[in-house]
Protein backbone atom coordinates (compact mmCIF):
# COMPACT_ATOMS: atom_id res chain seq x y z
CA UNK A 1 0.00 0.00 0.00
CA UNK A 2 1.23 3.25 -0.87
CA UNK A 3 1.39 5.76 1.76
CA UNK A 4 0.28 9.46 -0.19
CA UNK A 5 -0.87 12.50 1.46
CA UNK A 6 -4.10 11.28 0.06
CA UNK A 7 -4.65 8.36 2.02
CA UNK A 8 -3.19 10.46 5.28
CA UNK A 9 -5.71 13.18 4.51
CA UNK A 10 -8.91 10.56 4.46
CA UNK A 11 -8.01 8.71 6.94
CA UNK A 12 -7.41 11.64 9.30
CA UNK A 13 -10.71 13.00 7.93
CA UNK A 14 -12.46 9.61 8.39
CA UNK A 15 -11.29 9.37 12.12
CA UNK A 16 -12.68 12.42 12.77
CA UNK A 17 -15.64 11.90 11.30
CA UNK A 18 -16.20 8.95 13.19
CA UNK A 19 -14.76 10.09 16.53
CA UNK A 20 -17.21 13.15 16.13
CA UNK A 21 -20.23 10.47 15.92
CA UNK A 22 -19.14 8.71 19.04
CA UNK A 23 -18.84 11.56 21.02
CA UNK A 24 -21.96 12.48 19.80
CA UNK A 25 -23.60 9.46 21.00
CA UNK A 26 -21.84 9.38 24.21
CA UNK A 27 -21.54 13.02 25.77
CA UNK A 28 -23.88 14.26 28.43
CA UNK A 29 -24.47 17.96 27.58
CA UNK A 30 -26.48 18.10 24.71
CA UNK A 31 -24.70 21.44 22.98
CA UNK A 32 -21.71 19.16 23.32
CA UNK A 33 -23.17 16.76 21.12
CA UNK A 34 -23.83 19.43 18.46
CA UNK A 35 -20.01 20.50 18.48
CA UNK A 36 -19.24 17.04 18.16
CA UNK A 37 -21.88 16.94 15.16
CA UNK A 38 -19.74 19.84 13.53
CA UNK A 39 -17.11 18.48 13.41
CA UNK A 40 -18.65 15.22 12.17
CA UNK A 41 -20.56 17.40 9.16
CA UNK A 42 -16.88 19.05 8.03
CA UNK A 43 -14.51 15.97 7.87
CA UNK A 44 -17.90 14.95 5.47
CA UNK A 45 -17.02 18.07 3.65
CA UNK A 46 -13.21 17.49 3.92
CA UNK A 47 -13.74 13.48 2.21
CA UNK A 48 -15.95 15.52 -0.18
CA UNK A 49 -13.48 17.93 -1.53
CA UNK A 50 -10.52 14.72 -1.83
CA UNK A 51 -13.59 13.14 -3.96
CA UNK A 52 -12.98 15.85 -6.76
CA UNK A 53 -16.94 17.42 -5.59
CA UNK A 54 -15.71 20.54 -3.98
CA UNK A 55 -19.80 22.25 -4.79
CA UNK A 56 -20.83 19.41 -2.77
CA UNK A 57 -18.36 19.91 -0.45
CA UNK A 58 -19.46 23.73 0.24
CA UNK A 59 -22.85 23.18 0.15
CA UNK A 60 -22.42 20.48 2.92
CA UNK A 61 -20.63 23.20 5.00
CA UNK A 62 -22.95 25.80 3.90
CA UNK A 63 -26.52 23.88 4.57
CA UNK A 64 -25.03 20.91 7.13
CA UNK A 65 -22.22 22.69 9.32
CA UNK A 66 -24.27 25.82 9.17
CA UNK A 67 -27.70 25.98 8.96
CA UNK A 68 -29.17 22.93 9.90
CA UNK A 69 -27.18 23.00 13.27
CA UNK A 70 -27.72 26.52 13.99
CA UNK A 71 -31.15 25.65 13.89
CA UNK A 72 -30.84 22.62 16.46
CA UNK A 73 -28.40 24.76 18.59
CA UNK A 74 -31.15 27.20 18.39
CA UNK A 75 -33.83 24.43 19.51
CA UNK A 76 -32.00 22.52 22.14
CA UNK A 77 -31.19 26.57 23.80
CA UNK A 78 -34.47 28.11 23.51
CA UNK A 79 -36.16 24.63 25.44
CA UNK A 80 -34.02 23.22 28.49
CA UNK A 81 -30.45 24.63 28.21
CA UNK A 82 -28.73 22.57 31.02
CA UNK A 83 -30.52 19.09 30.42
CA UNK A 84 -28.87 16.50 30.65
CA UNK A 85 -29.76 13.17 29.33
CA UNK A 86 -29.71 10.41 31.68
CA UNK A 87 -28.12 7.05 31.42
CA UNK A 88 -30.03 4.20 30.15
CA UNK A 89 -29.95 1.24 32.30
CA UNK A 90 -30.53 -2.88 31.95
CA UNK A 91 -27.68 -5.50 31.29
CA UNK A 92 -29.84 -7.32 28.74
CA UNK A 93 -30.38 -4.76 26.66
CA UNK A 94 -26.59 -3.60 26.13
CA UNK A 95 -26.01 -7.49 25.33
CA UNK A 96 -28.45 -7.26 23.21
CA UNK A 97 -27.51 -4.42 21.58
CA UNK A 98 -23.68 -5.45 21.38
CA UNK A 99 -25.12 -8.13 19.28
CA UNK A 100 -27.27 -6.08 17.35
CA UNK A 101 -23.75 -3.62 16.73
CA UNK A 102 -21.44 -6.98 15.43
CA UNK A 103 -24.44 -8.49 13.32
CA UNK A 104 -24.78 -5.38 11.42
CA UNK A 105 -20.80 -4.62 11.10
CA UNK A 106 -20.19 -8.48 9.78
CA UNK A 107 -23.19 -7.67 7.38
CA UNK A 108 -21.81 -4.80 6.13
CA UNK A 109 -18.25 -6.44 5.78
CA UNK A 110 -19.59 -9.12 4.17
CA UNK A 111 -21.75 -6.56 1.54
CA UNK A 112 -18.38 -4.30 0.82
CA UNK A 113 -16.11 -6.57 0.95
CA UNK A 114 -16.13 -7.85 -2.57
CA UNK A 115 -18.11 -4.97 -3.83
CA UNK A 116 -17.06 -4.37 -7.30
CA UNK A 117 -16.94 -0.93 -8.20
CA UNK A 118 -16.40 0.13 -11.70
CA UNK A 119 -13.90 2.24 -12.48
CA UNK A 120 -15.21 4.44 -15.63
CA UNK A 121 -12.94 7.30 -16.99
CA UNK A 122 -14.83 10.93 -15.73
CA UNK A 123 -14.25 14.60 -15.80
CA UNK A 124 -16.43 15.36 -13.12
CA UNK A 125 -13.79 16.73 -11.63
CA UNK A 126 -13.46 19.63 -14.35
CA UNK A 127 -16.63 22.21 -14.13
CA UNK A 128 -18.23 20.88 -11.46
CA UNK A 129 -20.93 23.52 -10.50
CA UNK A 130 -21.61 23.91 -14.31
CA UNK A 131 -21.96 19.92 -15.08
CA UNK A 132 -24.50 19.54 -11.70
CA UNK A 133 -26.60 22.85 -13.14
CA UNK A 134 -26.82 21.35 -16.29
CA UNK A 135 -27.61 18.04 -15.46
CA UNK A 136 -30.38 19.59 -12.60
CA UNK A 137 -31.80 21.70 -14.95
CA UNK A 138 -32.06 19.45 -17.67
CA UNK A 139 -32.17 15.84 -17.58
CA UNK A 140 -33.53 16.14 -13.63
CA UNK A 141 -35.65 19.12 -14.05
CA UNK A 142 -38.73 17.18 -12.63
CA UNK A 143 -37.44 15.67 -9.57
CA UNK A 144 -36.10 19.65 -9.02
CA UNK A 145 -39.25 20.99 -9.25
CA UNK A 146 -40.68 18.43 -7.18
CA UNK A 147 -38.23 19.17 -4.12
CA UNK A 148 -38.73 22.49 -4.64
CA UNK A 149 -42.42 22.83 -4.07
CA UNK A 150 -42.42 20.31 -1.03
CA UNK A 151 -39.66 22.56 0.39
CA UNK A 152 -42.33 25.39 -0.37
CA UNK A 153 -45.13 23.09 1.28
CA UNK A 154 -43.00 22.66 4.49
CA UNK A 155 -42.34 26.62 4.66
CA UNK A 156 -46.05 27.28 4.81
CA UNK A 157 -46.70 24.48 7.15
CA UNK A 158 -43.74 26.83 9.47
CA UNK A 159 -45.53 29.68 8.56
CA UNK A 160 -49.27 28.04 9.79
CA UNK A 161 -47.86 26.49 12.86
CA UNK A 162 -46.04 29.32 13.91
CA UNK A 163 -49.22 31.62 13.47
CA UNK A 164 -51.92 29.27 15.45
CA UNK A 165 -49.48 29.55 18.52
CA UNK A 166 -49.35 33.05 18.62
CA UNK A 167 -53.36 33.70 18.08
CA UNK A 168 -53.88 31.19 21.37
CA UNK A 169 -51.01 33.52 22.76
CA UNK A 170 -53.43 36.20 22.71
CA UNK A 171 -56.37 34.80 23.92
CA UNK A 172 -54.63 34.05 27.06
CA UNK B 1 4.40 28.94 -8.16
CA UNK B 2 1.71 27.36 -5.37
CA UNK B 3 -0.72 25.69 -8.60
CA UNK B 4 2.75 23.88 -9.73
CA UNK B 5 2.93 22.76 -5.71
CA UNK B 6 -0.21 22.02 -5.78
CA UNK B 7 -0.27 19.50 -8.33
CA UNK B 8 3.18 17.70 -7.25
CA UNK B 9 3.46 14.81 -5.32
CA UNK B 10 2.59 15.56 -1.70
CA UNK B 11 6.40 15.49 0.73
CA UNK B 12 7.81 17.32 3.80
CA UNK B 13 9.58 19.94 1.52
CA UNK B 14 5.91 21.03 0.25
CA UNK B 15 4.53 20.94 3.75
CA UNK B 16 6.84 22.96 5.06
CA UNK B 17 6.37 25.83 1.89
CA UNK B 18 3.19 26.23 2.42
CA UNK B 19 3.64 26.10 6.43
CA UNK B 20 5.72 29.34 6.14
CA UNK B 21 3.66 31.23 3.20
CA UNK B 22 0.71 30.64 5.83
CA UNK B 23 2.60 31.97 8.38
CA UNK B 24 3.34 35.12 6.44
CA UNK B 25 0.07 35.81 5.38
CA UNK B 26 -0.81 35.43 8.95
CA UNK B 27 1.95 38.25 10.37
CA UNK B 28 0.32 39.78 7.28
CA UNK B 29 -3.35 40.23 7.97
CA UNK B 30 -1.97 40.72 11.79
CA UNK B 31 0.24 43.65 10.66
CA UNK B 32 -3.19 45.13 8.73
CA UNK B 33 -5.84 44.29 11.68
CA UNK B 34 -2.87 46.22 14.23
CA UNK B 35 -2.82 49.27 12.09
CA UNK B 36 -6.67 48.95 10.61
CA UNK B 37 -7.73 49.01 14.55
CA UNK B 38 -5.71 52.17 15.10
CA UNK B 39 -6.72 53.85 11.73
CA UNK B 40 -10.41 53.36 12.61
CA UNK B 41 -9.69 55.32 16.06
CA UNK B 42 -7.74 58.08 13.93
CA UNK B 43 -10.61 58.28 11.53
CA UNK B 44 -13.05 58.35 13.99
CA UNK B 45 -11.09 60.76 16.07
CA UNK B 46 -10.98 63.20 13.15
CA UNK B 47 -14.74 62.44 12.15
CA UNK B 48 -15.95 63.61 15.58
CA UNK B 49 -13.65 66.43 16.30
CA UNK B 50 -11.64 64.81 18.29
CA UNK B 51 -7.63 63.69 17.99
CA UNK B 52 -7.76 60.11 19.12
CA UNK B 53 -4.37 57.91 20.11
CA UNK B 54 -1.19 59.92 19.84
CA UNK B 55 1.00 59.73 23.32
CA UNK B 56 2.20 56.01 22.30
CA UNK B 57 4.78 56.26 18.95
CA UNK B 58 5.30 59.29 18.58
CA UNK B 59 2.46 61.96 17.47
CA UNK B 60 0.33 59.91 15.22
CA UNK B 61 0.05 57.32 18.30
CA UNK B 62 1.81 54.33 15.96
CA UNK B 63 2.04 52.09 18.90
CA UNK B 64 -1.08 52.54 20.85
CA UNK B 65 -2.54 49.01 19.20
CA UNK B 66 0.49 47.14 19.46
CA UNK B 67 0.72 48.14 23.07
CA UNK B 68 -3.03 47.40 23.63
CA UNK B 69 -2.45 43.90 22.25
CA UNK B 70 0.55 43.43 24.35
CA UNK B 71 -1.68 44.74 27.60
CA UNK B 72 -4.13 42.07 26.18
CA UNK B 73 -1.45 39.43 26.33
CA UNK B 74 -0.46 39.76 30.21
CA UNK B 75 -4.06 39.77 31.56
CA UNK B 76 -4.73 37.50 33.53
CA UNK B 77 -6.93 34.24 31.98
CA UNK B 78 -10.14 33.95 33.73
CA UNK B 79 -12.34 31.58 32.94
CA UNK B 80 -15.70 32.07 35.06
CA UNK B 81 -16.28 29.15 37.66
CA UNK B 82 -19.80 28.11 36.51
CA UNK B 83 -18.87 28.63 32.92
CA UNK B 84 -18.60 25.44 30.29
CA UNK B 85 -15.00 25.19 30.47
CA UNK B 86 -14.22 22.97 27.28
CA UNK B 87 -16.90 25.24 25.15
CA UNK B 88 -15.31 28.45 26.89
CA UNK B 89 -11.94 27.42 25.14
CA UNK B 90 -13.03 25.86 22.37
CA UNK B 91 -15.59 28.57 21.45
CA UNK B 92 -12.65 31.76 20.60
CA UNK B 93 -10.77 29.20 18.32
CA UNK B 94 -13.68 28.24 16.32
CA UNK B 95 -14.37 32.15 15.91
CA UNK B 96 -11.37 33.13 14.76
CA UNK B 97 -10.18 29.92 12.18
CA UNK B 98 -12.55 30.09 9.67
CA UNK B 99 -11.64 34.21 9.57
CA UNK B 100 -8.72 32.91 8.24
CA UNK B 101 -9.74 30.29 6.11
CA UNK B 102 -11.20 32.12 3.52
CA UNK B 103 -8.45 33.95 2.99
CA UNK B 104 -7.06 31.12 0.84
CA UNK B 105 -9.27 31.47 -1.85
CA UNK B 106 -9.07 35.60 -2.17
CA UNK B 107 -6.42 36.10 -5.54
CA UNK B 108 -4.77 39.23 -4.58
CA UNK B 109 -3.35 39.81 -7.87
CA UNK B 110 -3.16 37.52 -10.62
CA UNK B 111 -0.06 35.80 -9.05
CA UNK B 112 -0.56 35.86 -5.37
CA UNK B 113 -3.11 33.86 -4.46
CA UNK B 114 -3.17 30.69 -2.51
CA UNK B 115 -5.88 27.95 -3.67
CA UNK B 116 -7.60 28.58 -7.38
CA UNK B 117 -10.70 27.19 -6.46
CA UNK B 118 -13.65 26.37 -9.02
CA UNK B 119 -16.34 27.44 -6.37
CA UNK B 120 -14.21 30.54 -4.44
CA UNK B 121 -17.26 32.27 -3.70
CA UNK B 122 -19.36 29.72 -2.51
CA UNK B 123 -16.13 28.72 0.00
CA UNK B 124 -15.80 31.91 1.33
CA UNK B 125 -19.34 31.89 2.26
CA UNK B 126 -19.81 28.73 3.63
CA UNK B 127 -16.20 28.61 5.44
CA UNK B 128 -17.75 32.53 6.79
CA UNK B 129 -20.56 30.70 7.85
CA UNK B 130 -18.87 28.81 10.65
CA UNK B 131 -17.71 31.63 12.85
CA UNK B 132 -21.12 31.65 14.32
CA UNK B 133 -20.84 28.97 15.98
CA UNK B 134 -18.16 30.63 17.58
CA UNK B 135 -19.96 33.47 18.64
CA UNK B 136 -22.89 31.37 19.79
CA UNK B 137 -20.83 28.91 21.79
CA UNK B 138 -19.57 31.37 23.23
CA UNK B 139 -21.93 33.25 24.61
CA UNK B 140 -23.64 29.69 25.38
CA UNK B 141 -20.67 28.60 27.81
CA UNK B 142 -20.59 31.82 29.05
CA UNK B 143 -23.44 30.89 31.26
CA UNK B 144 -24.62 33.99 31.85
CA UNK B 145 -27.83 35.54 29.78
CA UNK B 146 -26.59 38.33 28.61
CA UNK B 147 -23.45 36.62 26.90
CA UNK B 148 -26.26 34.01 25.70
CA UNK B 149 -28.53 36.86 24.50
CA UNK B 150 -25.65 38.54 22.25
CA UNK B 151 -24.75 34.76 21.04
CA UNK B 152 -28.36 34.68 19.90
CA UNK B 153 -28.90 37.70 18.24
CA UNK B 154 -25.02 37.63 16.62
CA UNK B 155 -26.40 34.05 15.43
CA UNK B 156 -29.89 35.24 13.82
CA UNK B 157 -28.61 38.65 12.52
CA UNK B 158 -25.76 37.00 10.45
CA UNK B 159 -28.02 33.96 9.35
CA UNK B 160 -30.94 36.32 8.20
CA UNK B 161 -28.03 38.45 6.71
CA UNK B 162 -26.42 35.94 4.72
CA UNK B 163 -29.20 35.24 2.51
CA UNK B 164 -29.30 38.99 1.19
CA UNK B 165 -25.72 39.11 0.88
CA UNK B 166 -24.89 35.45 -1.37
CA UNK B 167 -28.43 36.62 -3.39
CA UNK B 168 -26.66 40.06 -4.14
CA UNK B 169 -23.81 38.05 -5.62
CA UNK B 170 -25.61 35.81 -7.97
CA UNK B 171 -25.98 38.93 -10.39
CA UNK B 172 -22.49 39.43 -10.28
CA UNK B 173 -22.04 35.10 -10.79
CA UNK B 174 -24.29 35.75 -13.41
CA UNK B 175 -22.61 38.09 -15.78
CA UNK B 176 -19.48 36.28 -14.96
CA UNK B 177 -20.21 32.85 -15.29
CA UNK B 178 -18.27 31.42 -12.71
CA UNK B 179 -18.10 31.08 -9.09
CA UNK B 180 -14.17 31.27 -9.56
CA UNK B 181 -13.08 34.29 -8.13
CA UNK B 182 -9.98 35.21 -10.63
CA UNK B 183 -12.74 34.38 -13.51
CA UNK B 184 -15.09 36.87 -11.76
CA UNK B 185 -12.01 39.57 -11.68
CA UNK B 186 -11.35 38.56 -15.78
CA UNK B 187 -14.46 39.07 -16.41
CA UNK B 188 -14.70 42.82 -15.07
CA UNK B 189 -11.85 43.32 -17.93
CA UNK B 190 -14.59 46.10 -19.60
CA UNK B 191 -16.49 47.28 -16.87
CA UNK B 192 -16.46 46.76 -13.39
CA UNK B 193 -19.35 45.02 -11.68
CA UNK B 194 -20.31 48.29 -9.45
CA UNK B 195 -21.12 49.82 -12.60
CA UNK B 196 -23.05 47.03 -13.86
CA UNK B 197 -24.64 45.49 -10.66
CA UNK B 198 -25.46 48.70 -8.51
CA UNK B 199 -28.32 47.41 -7.04
CA UNK B 200 -26.50 44.27 -5.99
CA UNK B 201 -23.25 46.10 -4.77
CA UNK B 202 -25.55 48.50 -2.68
CA UNK B 203 -27.29 45.06 -1.00
CA UNK B 204 -23.78 43.27 -0.62
CA UNK B 205 -21.73 46.45 1.54
CA UNK B 206 -25.20 46.65 3.76
CA UNK B 207 -25.57 42.50 4.20
CA UNK B 208 -22.01 42.43 4.78
CA UNK B 209 -21.58 45.35 7.15
CA UNK B 210 -24.33 42.99 8.94
CA UNK B 211 -22.52 39.88 8.79
CA UNK B 212 -19.02 42.17 10.08
CA UNK B 213 -21.65 42.93 12.95
CA UNK B 214 -20.43 46.84 12.94
CA UNK B 215 -22.55 49.56 13.13
CA UNK B 216 -25.11 50.33 12.28
CA UNK B 217 -25.60 46.48 12.92
CA UNK B 218 -23.56 46.09 16.35
CA UNK B 219 -26.46 44.90 18.14
CA UNK B 220 -24.54 41.25 19.15
CA UNK B 221 -22.40 43.35 21.26
CA UNK B 222 -24.26 46.61 22.45
CA UNK B 223 -22.67 47.95 25.23
CA UNK B 224 -25.33 49.84 26.27
CA UNK B 225 -28.01 47.23 26.43
CA UNK B 226 -25.76 43.94 27.00
CA UNK B 227 -22.50 44.41 28.25
CA UNK B 228 -20.92 43.67 24.92
CA UNK B 229 -22.33 40.53 24.48
CA UNK B 230 -20.95 37.42 23.69
CA UNK B 231 -17.66 38.16 25.28
CA UNK B 232 -18.85 39.87 28.45
CA UNK B 233 -17.21 37.02 30.12
CA UNK B 234 -13.89 37.07 28.06
CA UNK B 235 -10.87 38.41 29.08
CA UNK B 236 -6.94 38.06 27.76
CA UNK B 237 -6.25 37.06 24.58
CA UNK B 238 -9.11 34.84 24.43
CA UNK B 239 -11.18 38.16 23.91
CA UNK B 240 -8.42 39.17 21.42
CA UNK B 241 -9.36 36.08 19.36
CA UNK B 242 -12.62 37.45 18.93
CA UNK B 243 -11.76 40.46 18.07
CA UNK B 244 -9.20 39.15 15.92
CA UNK B 245 -11.57 37.23 14.02
CA UNK B 246 -13.71 40.39 14.02
CA UNK B 247 -10.86 42.39 11.95
CA UNK B 248 -9.57 39.87 10.01
CA UNK B 249 -13.50 39.37 8.55
CA UNK B 250 -13.08 43.29 8.04
CA UNK B 251 -9.63 42.32 6.11
CA UNK B 252 -11.51 39.38 3.76
CA UNK B 253 -14.50 41.34 3.13
CA UNK B 254 -12.88 44.33 2.22
CA UNK B 255 -10.67 41.91 0.12
CA UNK B 256 -13.68 39.90 -1.29
CA UNK B 257 -15.23 43.40 -2.54
CA UNK B 258 -12.70 44.93 -4.16
CA UNK B 259 -12.41 41.12 -6.03
CA UNK B 260 -16.26 41.39 -6.71
CA UNK B 261 -17.11 44.87 -7.93
CA UNK B 262 -14.31 46.57 -8.11
CA UNK B 263 -12.12 45.10 -11.04
CA UNK B 264 -9.27 43.29 -8.40
CA UNK B 265 -6.04 43.89 -9.15
CA UNK B 266 -6.97 45.52 -12.27
CA UNK B 267 -6.14 49.32 -13.89
CA UNK B 268 -9.59 51.44 -14.20
CA UNK B 269 -8.15 52.97 -17.14
CA UNK B 270 -5.86 51.23 -19.54
CA UNK B 271 -2.99 53.62 -20.06
CA UNK B 272 -2.43 53.30 -16.53
CA UNK B 273 -1.51 49.84 -16.77
CA UNK B 274 2.01 50.69 -16.15
CA UNK B 275 1.07 50.79 -12.10
CA UNK B 276 0.96 47.14 -10.96
CA UNK B 277 -1.76 45.03 -10.03
CA UNK B 278 -0.76 45.12 -6.35
CA UNK B 279 -0.93 48.31 -5.99
CA UNK B 280 -4.70 48.68 -7.76
CA UNK B 281 -5.54 46.18 -5.05
CA UNK B 282 -4.65 47.81 -1.94
CA UNK B 283 -5.81 51.07 -3.17
CA UNK B 284 -9.35 50.05 -3.97
CA UNK B 285 -8.84 47.78 -0.86
CA UNK B 286 -8.06 50.77 1.41
CA UNK B 287 -10.65 52.65 0.05
CA UNK B 288 -13.34 49.87 1.02
CA UNK B 289 -11.90 49.89 4.62
CA UNK B 290 -11.98 53.09 4.98
CA UNK B 291 -16.00 53.32 3.91
CA UNK B 292 -16.68 50.77 6.57
CA UNK B 293 -15.62 53.01 9.10
CA UNK B 294 -16.85 55.70 7.50
CA UNK B 295 -20.25 53.53 8.03
CA UNK B 296 -19.31 53.20 11.76
CA UNK B 297 -19.03 57.09 12.18
CA UNK B 298 -22.20 58.12 10.69
CA UNK B 299 -24.88 55.86 11.57
CA UNK B 300 -26.42 55.13 14.72
CA UNK B 301 -27.30 51.84 15.79
CA UNK B 302 -30.58 49.99 14.12
CA UNK B 303 -33.14 48.72 16.91
CA UNK B 304 -33.37 44.71 17.23
CA UNK B 305 -37.31 44.77 15.34
CA UNK B 306 -36.11 46.57 12.80
CA UNK B 307 -33.39 44.48 12.52
CA UNK B 308 -34.48 41.47 10.91
CA UNK B 309 -37.72 43.04 9.07
CA UNK B 310 -35.08 44.94 6.98
CA UNK B 311 -33.32 42.04 5.95
CA UNK B 312 -36.11 39.82 5.25
CA UNK B 313 -38.78 42.28 3.93
CA UNK B 314 -36.80 44.96 2.52
CA UNK B 315 -33.00 43.45 0.79
CA UNK B 316 -34.41 40.27 -0.12
CA UNK B 317 -37.07 41.38 -1.94
CA UNK B 318 -34.67 43.65 -3.40
CA UNK B 319 -31.91 41.34 -3.86
CA UNK B 320 -34.68 38.43 -5.81
CA UNK B 321 -35.49 41.86 -7.98
CA UNK B 322 -32.04 42.05 -9.09
CA UNK B 323 -31.38 38.95 -9.80
CA UNK B 324 -34.68 38.50 -12.24
CA UNK B 325 -33.82 42.20 -13.51
CA UNK B 326 -29.64 40.83 -14.37
CA UNK B 327 -30.87 37.52 -16.02
CA UNK B 328 -33.01 39.55 -17.83
CA UNK B 329 -30.56 42.54 -19.06
CA UNK B 330 -28.24 39.49 -19.89
CA UNK B 331 -30.19 37.74 -21.81
CA UNK B 332 -31.32 40.81 -23.68
CA UNK B 333 -27.71 42.27 -24.61
CA UNK B 334 -25.01 40.31 -23.70
CA UNK B 335 -26.53 37.01 -25.52
CA UNK B 336 -26.49 33.99 -24.08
Amino acid sequence: MTFSGEFFASMVLALVAIIGGVLLLNLNKVVHMVVALIFTFVSIAGIYILLSAEFVAAVQVLIYSGAVTIIMLFGIMLTKPYDESEEPTGKWRKIILAIGIVGFAFAVYLGIYNFDIPQVQTVLHENNTMQIGKAIYSKFIIPFEFVSVLLLVALIGAIVLAKREDKEGEKE
Amino acid sequence: MIQNMLESSPGWFNFIIFFILGVILLFIVLGFVTYSILAERKVMGFMQLRIGPNQVGGRWGLLQTVADVLKLLLKEDIIPKLADKPLFILAPIIAFAPSFMVLATIPFTDKFQFADLGVGLLYYVAVSGMTVFGVLLGGWASNNKYSLLGGARATAQMISYEIPLVMSVLGVILLSGSLNLNKIVEAQAHGWFILLQPIGFIIFIIASTAELSRTPFDLPESESELVAGYHTEYTGFRWAFFMLAEYVYLFAMSALITVLFLGGWMSPFKFLNFIPGSVWFALKFCFVVFIYIWFRVTFPRMRADKLMEFAWKVLLPIALANIFLTALIKSLFFGA
